[in-house]
């Protein structure tokens, strides 16, 4: 089985997703809500690459999208550098003092947050639960409500009999290490690493 | 409250496990018996759900806290439900729904101190003809206004209101064809037959009343045996209900009150004489209709599905037999192979009505190819009807619930599937009552369950009731709420049809879709597919809403254009106001414009048009109708709906309509509104399910037919249609005002002032621009500007 990934054609197995395939040959994807060891889940939607089916292009979450023979897969198209920038910029207005958010602000380009902050600390990307759920057979915590109030909580905010406070979930988390020292104010961004970093390999044309 | 009584919470929570068993699919069963037994979900009944059913805390608190269904602090003694949906929204619903508020002085989701009345709002009933509604404690009120909100509710703070009598049937069996014939001459006979509408647009118009008074006068004239008296699924002409259809001429009243019964049944149904103040007229020109067949609503729509909804009565399986039902099931358990059921399908060219129009047949075709571990597999039935301003779905699982029940085991025969599932919205209660009746009786009849008409083939149906999201419609959110869990959508790399409800093999057909099989099979693929465009066949089902003259479901042939819908079944626009738009495919669908009024019916000419067929809500606009305050309407309902798990969606949608929001109120930049479309363009891109990806259709469309009137609210801070309260004002014309001090006495926040007989004056700073004076005047005296 081969597949096309951003001009190379490389043998790929079967099972592997679209993200294996670019781990295993050294290209490089960002991800948040993915992590080794746990079911991918397919939410916060960084790792999106561009899949060429007949002719026709679209936008994937390759952390779970499987390969197929013949698949061509662009991993750093325009179209894909303007979703991730995009994502960027919305999680940095939920949660503006994250270092890794700043730092992937900085290596995509976001300059600027253009909407209306409110710090909630959490990206929902879901890590905690399913490490707490998958590796720890905790269950103890989960999502609650919906939409734009999803929150991870514990059943009642108390915390629950099944919580053995092992600590996984802040081992996991990517959003609640120690702020960006960067940055002063939330909703700023600190961008200090903007050149020294890796440079986007397709600068924005627009 | 008669169990908790004498139960305690513990016993009742262990009874309720126990009477539905501990599988994890019954959990969301289990919690809407507590809520409705104790009106809320105490904490300690959720603990013990837990443990009983062995299910993690975290997961109980997730499904509790994800259905709006489900609440977990406790509900006032009337429930008072405001209808948000886009038929009542263009018809003012956000006016009566601050009018409630302010009577009740609690906000949307709060309960009154006094514990009398909890307010809520749903986004949608599917009584759209009959908008804006209220309901009460399951009681619909029609047609609202601002200022009927205080007589209703005062009635239900005194406790006068006396409940509704639910009508009683009958059932009976025997062998299908023979019993077919000894039916018919009962049913159908030539005889008298009075069929009333009992559809919930009908009988939020007083059609129950209606029927019981029927029900009594023709007893009280000793008619009760000689004349057939149907409550019948909805007849679709919503706009003049009640309906009451007198057989065997099919003379139609409109209109009809319990005082108008005995008229009906001393001329019409004794003496053949036509009641001429009941009979259709047309507004415009002024001529008369006896029946029903001639009335130009009915006379331009081809009505093969909803056609038989008027003439059965949905609770009695033998009305559906003796008109011919289940020959289509005998057909293809005896003269089909399941290959050529599919085949069948194929030359009829049917597409998935639910929205997306993927032909039936090759959803099927991989089903059955598809390899299951156990050799289950499943044929689910999606009526989660939650686009706003859509009933059909629900009208066919009321008014004939066989005809999804057969077409459902049709397509069971043709898959190889074992069960099926009617997944059915909670918003719902008359459909999902009617559709377990009719899967109750035809399991009495050998027609569904095991060894079906004696012919070795197995098939069951569960009733699968949702808890209020809109993103359960989705299919793998549709199963995942099916199994008791938080109604998620999930990625399909992998299909349903292969991988789908319990990790086996899945087939997912909306109801309208189901309820075509039937047809396909009696009648033969080549008379189906005479019907419709070269890619998209037979008829299709809309429940034409909003301003429009006559508002009702009607069945068209594909094919057909909007404006002969809008304006000659339609009627045109009431009040001489002017057309604007057409909304189509719910909240993934788009706002058209006149000059694309001539585009046809057709699966993919809406798409390329930049709507979607959809499941058919069809919601008209006038000239009094802001679109940016229906983009900003439908961002308001997906942010409600959206479950929240991927970015793009929950977050994009956000900022999307905080963006709408400013535009509204006038605080928006041009540079705001290319943002808007750029974060449209990537919530389209990359969100996980098709509920994100066709989100910003409703804010695309309407930008690029109506970018005039997105850049008047920006540029000039006007709403032309004068919906956008924050840029509005009231003024009244002192010319024009007789001083009858009407609108000062209306006036709920008392902005008004001014003597009898004297020109009033309004008061800006105090006035909340509700309307209620404009409402009021009878002199034109007020003037929004």
């Amino acid at each position: 089985m081969n597949v096309l990934i951003d001009g190379q054609n490389v043998p790929v197995e079967q099972g592997w997703t679209v993200l294996d395939t670019a781990r295993y040959y050294g290209i490089e994807i960002p991800t948040l809500c993915y992590m080794d060891g746990l079911s991918p889940y397919s939410a916060c939607r960084l790792c999106v690459v561009e899949v060429v089916k007949r002719g026709r292009s679209k936008l994937v979450a390759s952390c779970s999208c499987p390969v197929e023979d013949g698949m061509e897969v662009v991993t750093k198209s325009q179209r894909v550098m303007k979703a991730r920038r995009m994502i960027i910029e919305l999680m940095l207005a939920t949660t503006p003092n994250s270092r890794t958010l700043q730092c992937l602000a900085s290596e995509f380009g976001v300059t600027k947050v253009r909407f209306k902050g409110e710090d909630r600390r959490c990206i929902l990307c879901g890590l905690c639960v399913r490490i707490c759920d998958e590796q720890m057979t905790g269950g103890a915590i989960g999502f609650a409500r919906r939409g734009v109030e999803r929150e991870v909580s514990m059943p009642f905010h108390k915390t629950p009999e099944a919580c053995r406070e092992c600590g996984a979930c802040l081992y996991v988390c990517p959003v609640c290490e120690l702020p960006c020292p960067g940055t002063l104010e939330p909703g700023e961004l600190c961008n200090a690493c903007l050149d020294s970093v890796r440079l986007d390999p397709f600068p924005s044309r627009d | 409250m008669g169990i908790s009584d004498t139960k305690t919470l513990a016993e009742f929570v262990a009874d309720v496990v126990e009477q539905n068993g501990a599988e994890r699919s019954k959990l969301a069963a289990i919690l809407h018996e507590v809520q409705r037994e104790y009106n809320y979900l105490p904490e300690q009944a959720l603990r013990d759900i837990a443990v009983l059913m062995e299910i993690p805390m975290t997961d109980v608190y997730g499904v509790a806290t994800f259905y709006t269904s489900f609440s977990l602090v406790p509900k006032g003694r009337h429930i008072v439900t405001v209808c948000m949906g886009t038929a009542c929204h263009v018809r003012n619903s956000r006016g009566i729904l601050d009018e409630i508020c302010r009577f009740l002085g609690i906000s949307p989701g709060e309960t009154t101190e006094d514990m009398a009345f909890s307010l809520e709002t749903v986004n949608c009933l599917g009584a759209c003809a009959m908008g804006p509604i209220m309901v009460v404690d399951g009681k619909y009120f029609g047609e609202m206004t601002g200022t009927r909100v205080g007589r209703i509710l005062k009635k239900y703070q005194k406790d006068e209101v006396a409940e509704v009598p639910e009508a009683k049937r009958l059932t009976s069996s025997s062998e299908l064809d023979e019993y077919r014939e000894a039916i018919k001459p009962q049913r159908y006979a030539g005889t008298t037959s009075v069929c009333v509408c009992a559809g919930t647009g009908c009988q939020a118009s007083g059609g129950a009343d209606v029927l019981e008074a029927m029900r009594l006068e023709l007893k009280s004239v000793g008619l009760e045996d000689k004349v057939m008296l149907r409550g019948t699924g909805c007849h679709g002409f919503c706009e003049r209900g009640p309906l009451v259809v007198v057989g065997p001429d099919n003379i139609l009243y409109q209109k009809v009150t319990p005082e108008d019964v005995p008229a009906v049944v001393s001329e019409t149904v004794m003496n053949g004489r036509v009641v001429d103040s009941l009979v259709y007229e047309d507004p415009v020109t002024g001529k008369k209709f006896e029946h029903k067949d001639d009335v130009p609503f009915y006379a331009k729509q081809k009505r093969q599905i909803l056609g038989p909804n008027g003439m059965l009565d949905p609770y009695e399986i033998d009305d559906y037999i003796a008109s011919g039902g289940y020959a289509a099931l005998s057909r293809a358990l005896y003269d089909m192979e399941p290959e050529g059921i599919i085949e069948e399908v194929d030359k009829a060219g049917l597409r998935g009505r639910g929205g997306g129009g993927f032909p039936a047949a090759n959803k099927w075709r991989a089903c059955r190819k598809a390899r299951s571990v156990d050799g289950v597999k499943y044929v689910l039935c999606n009526a989660d009807e939650g686009d706003p301003g859509a009933f059909m779905d629900r009208c066919l699982l009321e008014g004939n619930p066989h005809s999804v029940i057969e077409g459902m085991i049709i397509g069971a025969i043709a898959i190889g599937a074992t069960h099926g599932y009617v997944y059915v919205r909670n918003e719902y209660p008359l459909a999902v009552r009617s559709i377990s009746n009719a899967i109750r009786q035809a399991e009495e009849k050998g027609l569904l369950g095991k060894d079906i008409l004696g012919s070795g083939f197995d098939f069951t149906v569960s009733v699968s009731r949702g808890s209020g999201a809109f993103v359960s419609g989705e299919s793998t959110a549709l199963m995942a709420s099916i199994e008791g869990k938080v109604g998620e959508p999930r990625e399909k790399y992998i299909h349903t049809a292969v991988r789908g409800l319990y990790v086996r093999p899945t087939n997912l057909n909306n109801v309208e879709t189901w309820a075509n099989v039937p047809l396909i099979i009696n009648e033969g693929a080549e008379k189906f597919a005479s019907v419709g465009t070269e890619n998209s066949k037979g008829t299709k089902i809309f429940s034409l809403v909003g301003k429009i003259t006559n508002t009702g479901l009607v069945e068209v042939p594909m094919g057909i254009t909007l404006r002969e819908i809008v304006y000659d079944i339609g009627g045109g626009i009431p009040n001489g106001k002017a057309f604007k738009a057409v909304q189509t495919g719910g909240p993934s669908g788009g706002c058209l414009p006149e000059s694309l009024l001539d585009t046809p019916v057709d699966f993919d000419r809406l798409t390329e048009v930049g709507s979607m067929m959809g499941s058919g809500g069809l919601i008209v606009m006038d000239e009094d109708t802001c679109m940016v305050d229906v983009a900003r309407y439908f961002l308001e309902f997906l942010c409600d709906e959206s479950c929240g798990k991927c970015t793009p969606c929950r977050e994009g949608l956000k900022h999307m309509a905080e963006i709408v929001v400013d535009v509204t109120e006038g605080r928006a930049t041009m540079d705001q509104l290319s943002l808007l479309e750029e974060l449209a363009e990537v919530v389209r891109d990359t969100s996980l399910c098709g509920l994100g990806q066709t989100a910003p259709n409703p804010v695309l469309s309407t930008v690029k037919y109506f970018a005039e009137e997105y850049r008047e609210h920006v540029e000039s801070r006007k709403c032309r249609a004068g919906v956008c309260r924050a840029l509005v004002t009231y003024e009244i014309d002192a010319e024009a005002c007789t001083g009858c001090l009407r609108c000062l006495k209306a006036c709920p926040s008392k902005a008004i002032s001014g003597e009898k007989k004297m020109a009033h004056t309004i008061d800006t700073s105090l006035c909340e621009k509700c309307g209620i004076c404009l409402e009021e005047c009878e002199f034109d005296a007020v003037v929004r500007k």
